[in-house]
Formats: C-alpha cells, sequence, structure tokens
C-alpha cells in the first residue's frame, strides 16, 4: 500500500527531497545488521530504527523471517548506554514483535529494565512486556505491575494502568486482582493517573452496578483533576442514572445536581459531556433541559467548528424528542445554515426542520433552496428525509413541500439522490390524500426527462396503481404512452403494463387504451410485444368491448405470492420438458440477504420497492451451493446451517460474517464477505483461522475468494474434519487475508500491483447448539408420550440470581438451540412460574423432546427442572451436559 | 477508542499511518475540505459511528479518527496535543523535509500520545522529556 514519495515538480530546491527518498526495505534490513556491530555506533542504529519505523509507518509489512531476524539483533541494542537510542529500541520493539515469534528473547532484558532505578526504564518496560507478554509472564510480572500502579513517578504509574486496560482484554481473572492498588491509584495527584486509573477501575467493575454506583457516589463528591477524567466520571453517573431508573422515587434525580455543576466547568469538553448527558436522560423534564439546552446554544456560536458541531449534533438528537425545548436556539441555527462545514449546515437545517412550526416553514424553505445547490448528494438526502418528516408532521403545508421536492427532482443528482426525493413524494401520496394528484403529476414530468431506468418503471407501476383510482385517469395516459415512444425496452414495456392496467379498471378508457396497446403489438422488442399481445387477449381487446372479471385482474395484476428472488432461482433450475414449470414448486420462504442489502434496509418507510421480507430458512441454498464446490461434495448430508454469525463491527472498511455447516464428520465455515471501500479491490480472500482452541477440529481444504469488488459480497469456504457423530466445541481466532489493489475512482480500474495485508477478525466459536436442529412438534404430549420413558433424564438446577424469568427461559432456549412449541416461549408478564416445550434433532438424526420447568423467587433466583427424552440415552445425557457446563 | 491517526503530506501521500487503513477516505476528505485552511484550525466530520477531527500544520495534514468516548471533542484533545508535539520537534509548523527529518522524533511522540487507542499523554514538556527518557518535571 505504499505510496512512493515521488518528487512531483523538479524546480524545488535540492533540500526539499525526502531524506527517505528511494527507500528501499531490503536495502534497510541490509543496514540493519549495524545492530550485529560490536562497536555500536548508536546514531547510525538510531537512523536505520527510523528508516524501519518509516517503512511500517506506510504500511510495509516483514515476514516472519524477516521480521525475527531483525528483532534478534534490535535485541543487541540493549547493551548500548546511549539514551536515545534505548527509547527507539523500545518502540520499534513493540513494533515488531506481533509479527516476531521469539519474543522471550528479550523478556529477560526487559524483566531487568523493569526492576531499574531508572524509573523511565520502568515506564517503557512495562509498556513494551504488557505488549508482548502472555498469560504465563503475566503471574510472573503481576507483583511488579501491582507496585507499578500505584507508584510515586506518574508515567511509571500510567504506564501500568494503560497497560492493564489493554490486558483486560486478554487477561481478565489477573487485571481484576489489581483493583485494590487501581482505586488508590484513582486518589491520585496526578491529574492523567487519575483518568487512566479511573478508566481500568470502571473496566473492572463494570458488571458489578453496586460498585458503579459507589464508586461514582464517592468521586462525585471529591475532587476528579483532569478534565479528561471528569468526562468519564459524567458518563458513569448517566450510566448509575440509567440504571437506578427502575426503582428511583419521584422527587430529585439523583446526581442532576452534578451534571448540572460539570455545565460551569472550565473544560468546554466537560460542559459538553454534562449538557449531552443531561439531554440524555430518560424521561427528562423542560426543567432539567433548560440549562444544558443553554450551554449548548452558546457553542453554537462558537468559533470553533468542533464546538458548532458538537452542540448542532447533540441539539439535532435532542429536537426528535423534544423539539419545543429547541426552538430557543432556532435563530443561532439558522446562521448556521451558511456554516463552511457542511455538516454543520445539515444538521442545523434538519434540527430546524424537526423544530419549525407550521408558520416558518415557507420561510424555512425559501433557505433551504439556496442551501441545496451547494452541498452534496448524501447531504441532500438528508434533508430531503427531513422535509419529508415535516410534511407528514404538518399535512396542510404539503403544497410548499411537494413543490420543492418536485423542483429539487428537476435538478442534477445521482440516482440515491433521486431515488429519495421520488421515494418521499410516493410516501406524501399515501398518506396526505389532498396531495395525491398534484403528488402524480410531479412524478409523471419527472419520467418525461429522467434517465434512470429503475425510478422510470418504478414510477410508471406506481401510476397504474394510484392513477386508476384518481377523478380524471385520462390526463395521466399522454405520459406513459410518450415512454412507450421515447424509451429503451424495458420501460416500454413497464409503459405498457401500465396502460393495461388503465384498461382494466378504467371502462371508460378501455377502447382507447386497447387502441394504444395494439400500436405496441409492432414493437421491436420481443417483451414488449408479447405484454401486449397478453394484455389484448386477456382484457377483450380483440373487438368485443366485455367486462374484465376479476380472475383476469388478480392474474394480470395481482401479486405473484412468491418471493421474486425464490422465483429467479427457480425458473434458472427449471429445465425445459415436457412438464411445464409450476408456480406452485417455488418455495415462499425468504431467503438470507447478503450483508449489504440488509444493511441498506433500515427503518425508514419504504417508498416504492419491494414488500418487507420475513424470516429465514435457508438450508436448501447452502446445500445446493456447498454441493457445487468439488472439495465438499464428499462430505454427505448437510445437517445444520447456523444463521450469520458477525465477525466484525458494523462501520468498518470490511463486512465479514460467518455462516457454520454442520456435517457428520466436517464442519464447512461459510465466510461472507463484503468489501466497502471504493478505492480498493480485494484479490485472493482466504480467512486464516487458528484452531489451537478447537483441538478436535483438523483443517481439511478452502476455497479463496479470488476477487472481492466494492459493495460485491462474495464467499470464501474453511472446511474443518472432526470425529465422527461428536458434538466437538471449540474457539477458532480469524484473520482476513488478502492482497489489496487500489482503485482509481475516476476510471474503477485497479492497479496492477497489489499489497498482502489482512485484518483481524472477531473469534468464532462452534458451541453444542450448533448440533441440534429446530424442528417442532405439533402435539407435544403425543410426542412425549409416543417417546416413552425409555431414555428419560430429568434433573434440577439453579440459574442464580436473573433479571427475570422471561430472560432465564430465552437464555436456555438460546443455549440448547432448540424449538419452542406450542408457543411455549412466550411467558405471561409477572408470572412466577412457567414451563417450557422444546423439540428437534440431534447431530444423527435423533429426535429429542425437553420439557423445562422454570420457577423464580423474591430474590430473583431461578430454579429450573429439566426432562428430557429422546431415542437415544447417550442424546439425553448430552442435553443435560450442555445445561450443566453453560 | 481512537481508530486511526493519519499524516499526509500535502499530496496526500501518507507520511505516517497507524492502525486502521483509513488512507483513502481520508485523504479525499482532506483534499475536499483543507484548501485555504489555517494551521491548526480544526475540520471535524462524522461517518456512520465514527468521528474525523483534521487540521493542516505546515506541509503536513493531520487526521485523527475515533468512536465511543472519543467523539469530536476528545479527539480535538488528541489532536491538540499532537500538533504541540510536532510543532515542538520541529521549532514551526514544518515543512515536509523538516518532518521527514525529524520523523523518528515524531514517532516516539506519537507513541507517547496515543498507545493502541488510548490517549496517554498530553503535556508537550513532559512528552519531550519523555522522549529523551527524563521523568516528567512535577515529579
Amino acid at each position: 500500500m505504499a505510496q512512493p514519495l515521488v518528487k512531483k515538480d523538479d524546480d524545488r530546491d535540492d533540500e526539499e527531497y525526502s531524506p527517505f527518498l528511494g527507500i528501499e526495505k531490503g536495502a534497510v534490513l541490509q543496514e540493519a545488521r549495524v545492530f550485529n556491530d560490536p562497536q555500536l555506533d548508536s546514531r547510525r542504529c538510531s537512523q536505520v530504527i527510523t528508516k524501519l519505523l518509516y517503512l511500517l509507518n506506510q504500511g510495509e509489512t516483514f515476514t516472519k523471517v524477516e521480521a525475527t531476524e531483525v528483532f534478534f539483533s534490535v535485541t543487541k541494542l540493549f547493551q548500548s548506554r546511549d539514551i536515545g537510542l534505548r527509547r527507539m529500541v523500545y518502540l520499534i520493539i513493540k513494533e515488531l514483535s506481533p509479527s516476531a515469534d521469539e519474543v522471550i528473547i528479550v523478556t529477560s532484558s526487559l524483566m531487568k529494565d523493569m526492576n531499574s532505578k531508572t524509573d523511565m526504564y520502568r515506564a517503557n518496560a512495562i509498556r513494551v512486556l504488557c505488549r508482548i507478554t502472555d498469560g504465563t509472564l503475566l503471574t510472573q510480572i503481576e507483583r511488579y505491575l501491582k507496585q507499578a500502579i500505584v507508584d510515586k513517578n506518574p508515567v511509571v504509574a500510567s504506564a501500568a494502568l494503560v497497560s492493564g486496560i489493554h490486558l483486560l482484554q486478554t487477561n481478565p481473572e489477573i487485571v481484576k486482582r489489581w483493583s485494590n492498588e487501581v482505586q488508590e491509584a484513582v486518589q491520585s495527584r496526578a491529574a492523567l493517573v487519575q483518568f487512566h486509573a479511573l478508566a481500568l477501575l470502571h473496566q473492572i467493575r463494570q458488571n458489578d452496578r453496586l460498585a458503579v454506583s459507589k464508586l461514582v457516589t464517592s468521586l462525585t463528591k471529591g475532587t476528579v483533576r483532569s478534565p479528561l477524567a471528569q468526562c468519564l466520571l459524567i458518563r458513569y453517573t448517566s450510566q448509575v442514572i440509567r440504571e437506578s431508573a427502575g426503582n428511583a422515587q419521584m422527587g430529585d434525580r439523583p446526581f442532576y445536581d452534578y451534571l448540572e455543576g460539570c455545565l460551569r466547568h472550565k473544560a468546554e469538553m466537560v460542559i459538553f459531556e454534562a449538557a449531552r448527558a443531561i439531554t440524555e436522560l430518560h424521561g427528562v423534564t423542560t426543567r432539567e433541559l433548560t440549562p444544558a439546552i443553554t450551554v449548548l446554544q452558546l457553542f453554537l456560536s462558537s468559533s470553533k467548528p468542533v464546538l458548532r458541531f458538537a452542540a448542532v449534533r447533540t441539539l439535532n438528537k435532542v429536537a426528535m424528542t423534544h423539539p419545543m425545548a429547541v426552538t430557543n436556539c432556532n435563530i443561532d441555527m439558522e446562521s448556521l445554515i451558511s456554516d463552511q462545514n457542511r455538516s454543520i449546515a445539515t444538521l442545523a437545517i434538519t434540527t430546524l426542520l424537526k423544530t419549525g412550526n407550521e408558520s416558518s416553514v415557507d420561510r424555512l424553505m425559501k433557505q433551504i433552496t439556496n442551501f441545496m445547490s451547494d452541498i452534496a448528494d448524501e447531504f441532500k438526502i438528508v434533508v430531503v428525509e427531513a422535509i419529508r418528516s415535516l410534511c407528514l408532521k404538518f399535512p396542510l403545508k404539503y403544497r410548499a413541500l411537494m413543490n420543492f421536492l418536485s423542483n429539487i427532482l428537476r435538478e442534477e443528482g445521482g440516482f440515491e439522490y433521486k431515488k429519495a426525493i421520488v421515494d418521499s413524494i410516493v410516501i406524501l401520496i399515501r398518506d396526505i390524500p389532498d396531495a395525491k394528484e398534484s403528488g402524480l403529476l410531479h412524478l409523471c414530468e419527472f419520467i418525461e426527462d429522467c434517465e434512470f431506468t429503475y425510478l422510470s418503471t418504478q414510477i410508471l407501476h406506481f401510476l397504474g396503481i394510484e392513477g386508476p383510482k384518481t377523478s380524471d385517469p385520462s390526463k395521466y395516459i399522454r405520459y406513459i404512452y410518450n415512454r412507450v415512444h421515447l424509451e429503451n425496452a424495458t420501460v416500454r414495456a413497464s409503459a405498457v403494463s401500465t396502460l393495461a392496467k388503465f384498461g382494466a379498471l378504467v371502462d371508460s378508457l378501455k377502447p382507447r387504451v386497447f387502441i394504444l396497446l395494439r400500436r405496441c403489438l409492432f414493437d421491436s422488442d420481443d417483451e414488449v410485444r408479447d405484454r401486449a399481445t397478453l394484455y389484448l387477449n386477456t382484457l377483450g381487446g380483440d373487438g368485443s368491448v366485455v367486462e374484465t372479471d376479476s380472475d383476469v385482474k388478480d392474474f394480470l395484476f395481482g401479486s405473484l405470492d412468491v418471493p421474486l428472488v425464490n422465483l429467479e432461482t427457480s425458473l434458472k433450475n427449471y429445465e425445459a420438458s415436457e412438464e411445464p414449470f409450476d408456480i406452485n414448486s417455488v418455495p415462499k420462504e425468504i431467503k438470507s440477504q447478503p450483508l449489504a442489502e440488509k444493511k441498506a434496509q433500515s427503518k425508514k418507510p419504504t417508498g416504492l420497492g419491494a414488500p418487507p421480507s420475513a424470516p429465514v430458512s435457508t438450508v436448501d441454498a447452502y446445500e445446493k451451493l456447498l454441493s457445487s464446490i468439488p472439495e465438499f461434495s464428499n462430505f454427505g448430508k448437510l445437517f445444520k446451517s447456523s444463521a450469520p454469525v458477525e465477525l466484525t463491527e458494523p462501520e468498518t472498511e470490511y463486512a465479514v460474517n460467518v455462516v457454520k455447516h454442520i456435517f457428520d464428520s466436517h464442519v464447512v465455515f461459510q465466510y461472507n464477505c463484503t468489501n466497502t471501500i471504493p478505492e480498493q479491490l480485494l484479490e485472493n480472500v482466504i480467512v486464516a483461522v487458528d484452531a489451537s482452541e478447537a483441538e478436535e477440529f483438523s483443517e481439511v481444504a478452502s476455497k479463496p475468494l479470488a476477487s472481492l469488488p466494492y459493495d460485491t459480497p462474495g464467499q470464501t469456504f474453511l472446511a474443518f474434519e472432526r470425529p465422527e457423530g461428536v458434538p466437538a466445541v471449540g474457539k477458532f481466532s480469524n484473520t482476513l487475508r488478502f492482497i489489496v489493489k487500489e482503485v482509481d475512482p475516476t476510471t474503477g480500474e485497479a492497479e496492477e500491483d497489489g499489497v498482502e495485508d489482512e485484518y483481524q477478525l472477531e473469534d468464532l466459536e462452534v458451541v453444542p447448539a450448533d448440533y441440534i436442529l429446530k424442528v417442532p412438534v405439533f402435539n407435544f404430549r403425543n410426542a412425549w408420550e409416543s417417546m416413552g420413558p425409555d431414555f428419560e433424564r430429568i434433573d434440577e438446577y439453579g440459574l442464580g440470581q436473573r433479571e427475570s424469568l422471561t430472560e432465564a427461559v430465552n437464555t436456555v432456549i438460546n443455549l440448547l438451540g432448540l424449538q419452542p412449541c406450542e408457543g411455549t416461549e412466550v411467558l405471561a408478564s409477572n408470572s412466577r412460574s412457567h414451563t417450557c416445550l422444546l423439540s428437534g434433532v440431534y447431530i444423527g438424526n435423533v429426535k429429542v423432546l425437553v420439557r423445562l420447568s422454570f420457577g423464580i423467587d423474591s430474590s430473583r433466583e431461578v430454579a429450573m427442572k429439566l426432562a428430557v427424552r429422546s431415542e437415544d440415552e447417550a442424546v439425553s445425557d448430552a442435553i443435560h451436559e450442555i445445561v450443566g457446563s453453560g | 477508542m481512537i481508530l486511526a491517526v493519519l499524516f499526509a503530506n500535502s499530496e496526500g501521500n501518507i507520511l505516517v499511518e497507524r492502525w486502521l487503513h483509513w488512507r483513502s477516505f481520508l485523504v479525499k476528505l482532506g483534499a475536499e475540505n483543507l484548501r485555504g485552511v489555517k494551521n491548526e484550525e480544526l475540520l471535524v466530520a462524522c461517518h456512520k459511528s465514527v468521528y474525523i477531527v483534521y487540521t493542516v500544520l505546515g506541509d503536513v495534514s493531520i487526521y485523527v479518527v475515533g468512536k465511543d468516548e472519543y467523539d469530536e471533542l476528545a479527539l480535538s484533545e488528541v489532536i491538540f496535543v499532537i500538533t504541540s508535539a510536532v510543532k515542538d520537534v520541529c521549532g514551526k509548523p514544518p515543512t515536509e523535509r523538516l518532518f521527514l527529518d525529524k520523523y523518528g522524533r515524531i514517532c516516539l511522540c506519537l507513541d507517547e500520545i496515543v498507545w493502541k487507542g488510548l490517549l496517554e499523554n498530553t503535556e508537550k514538556d513532559r512528552i519531550k522529556r519523555l522522549i529523551r527518557l527524563k521523568p516528567p518535571t512535577e515529579f
């Protein structure tokens, strides 16, 4: 990925040349041999380390051999007494260690430094050691780290505390033992030590509500030295308020005074944090909100863009729930419409649209019109959505708002923007009856000059539904028929369908529609001609004017009743034969969608487009997919495919989820990958898996993904063998490996040379529930009786203190992965006991039935009786084992 | 978490890139908005759930990306520490050449300021001492 630092124009002086001009990894690695010299040249060594850092910071990667070699030689530099060099050595060790095998070689040197009299050696050695340490080593150095946390030198203490925060992810049980020392450090006089200690202490105790509450109570009374720590404290305070909200008494809210006091802090960061915390209080009153809104209002006119942004962003959120509270800021907000920063301007506009009253709509629209011309499409879409909500709020103002929408529809813009406008108009037409006729005409005008086939066809479809129901349907015909002359075949075909709908639904127009349809019989495109013929025949366009019966209407214009995707798949699989294609054979369940589509769907009201989708059953599709891959063809029958498990956070560059496919003696991981960076093309994509925590699994095959372009999901597979029939469990750590090529966004072409790169994914677990298939039984009692008590196993379990009975029931259902029957997964509110019936099939095709009886006492302790019946003794035991170990 | 820190020159070439790869996105953001911006004037943007605060210092543009507790205000604190440390090392808002001449020192400063996503040090004088392995003065 390194972009060479090439000098662009040669007129500049020589001194403008980069000291790293022409730097090359191989040469630097050669130079690194100076580290081995018996007479160390510290200056030279520092220069070489700088070059290594430069390479690493450019995204250059070292192979394991290279990294290990450099790493070994770097350790020799501990012999040097040069302080500057030592500081560099600490840094380069941290940078190289993840890729070097033999970190053990430096631990003794670092341990020595850790006990050094020089404080700064101690601090740095701690940072480095914690970066490269594992559990065993950590226990050895734990004693020193605990001492370091309470060290007099703030740098040493901070080093240990920050290391603690990182180590908490990997070795929580060890770090949790330090809470006494961390507690002491929270009282430190050094601002940063307090900040780091507070962050660590909260992380250690985050699951202990009482402890967090105590921490907050004591600190809000005491002094907090750094603004950063104060911000953390405000966050933790809001958390405590949130959690205690359920059982709060009437009267003053606890800690509100503290938050309000923070509004007068001298650091802007603290003021803002407190203001935001107040606005986010559950059920906040106007009296509580007012002081927070006042400080945010002051920030609106700050000279710093960051403050303006923060304030307007928060007010925008407040406006969703308390629009009246924000109206005082409207004047300041209006001046932000012309803000240089477009994010601020857009937030201001959308806030104003939420807080504005009916009388200010017209004035606001005028301001927005000027503003729209100089923002990017992504911001325009936000504005369009805000206008749509405003119109639904003030239906009487539809005229002005609809006009605005139709005006911007005529201006330049990309597909997404135009689609947002069209969707908005459609929603307004649906929800505001008065807006219907003018809205339809706006859409008609739009398709007269629309460059997007998708939008034209969608609008024609919508016209076909709504147009015939208007007072004067004939006025739309001209717009529709124009499409038959002027557009591409896809649009022409849609226009034919729309015309036919008018003909079918409006008897008075029928003869004239037939004339138009007959002209379409001479179209150059097959589909257009076919449609015209079909409609003419079924509607009686052969001369006789007949009443169109409802069967014909249903056939022509009713919904297909099957998902289009499924229909498409079935049609593709259909081979021409004597037997005609049967639409009833198309499955009605909706297949799981690729991630990108899921993301695109939002909770917003949908305008044009598909009906909302139903949940999923996917085994068929998966089976077909897997059997098409030769490497997996001998794995036998697919037993179960899990729901996709996300392996990345939602906003990262690459989105990856995984589906676990269970076979008799194999497991296949199907990684669904999406590349969300338009400027990148990924090739040779594979997930490298470390299965050291899944001992019974051994990797047998993999199928890389050759190419993963932007926003087109693709799959890579990995297969493991495991002992047959054994429900082996384990944990797999995943790394996405690929070659990345930069793509020129203007041409869409990828560069020829790519760079190897990798991307850390979340861990994946294979759990017992993966070996259990959800299969319902319709009469549980009958099934239970007929299974008989031969292999029945009954036992009782204490589930400890639970939030509620519902939570306990759901936890057990999810743990077992069985199908709840007869609606027994639903509990009556406040019930003290409950029986839940589950059924399913265990791997090896063994039927399992489970009867769970729960009871909860006044201290919310839950007890559970588990009765299992199955066709196999071992399976009944296995079910108990799952609960016992879960 | 502080997700990324990135330095680029005026042509958009990368000088330092730490942690996540955000370069294309950030460089584009900078190219669109940084023209004519004064030294250390902060610009702000958000993308999905992450915040980006960025600025110009001499010939170099600096970007910091964060999420959750590192929102726009916390990030402006981070970028303030970074700019003051860089100015301190270079003695002035650096040219690209000066920045590269002081590259090693700047890496050390960054190491003291942000380590694996957390803000560690906030005062330039203390940072200046720490990179020479000298204890802080207040101690």
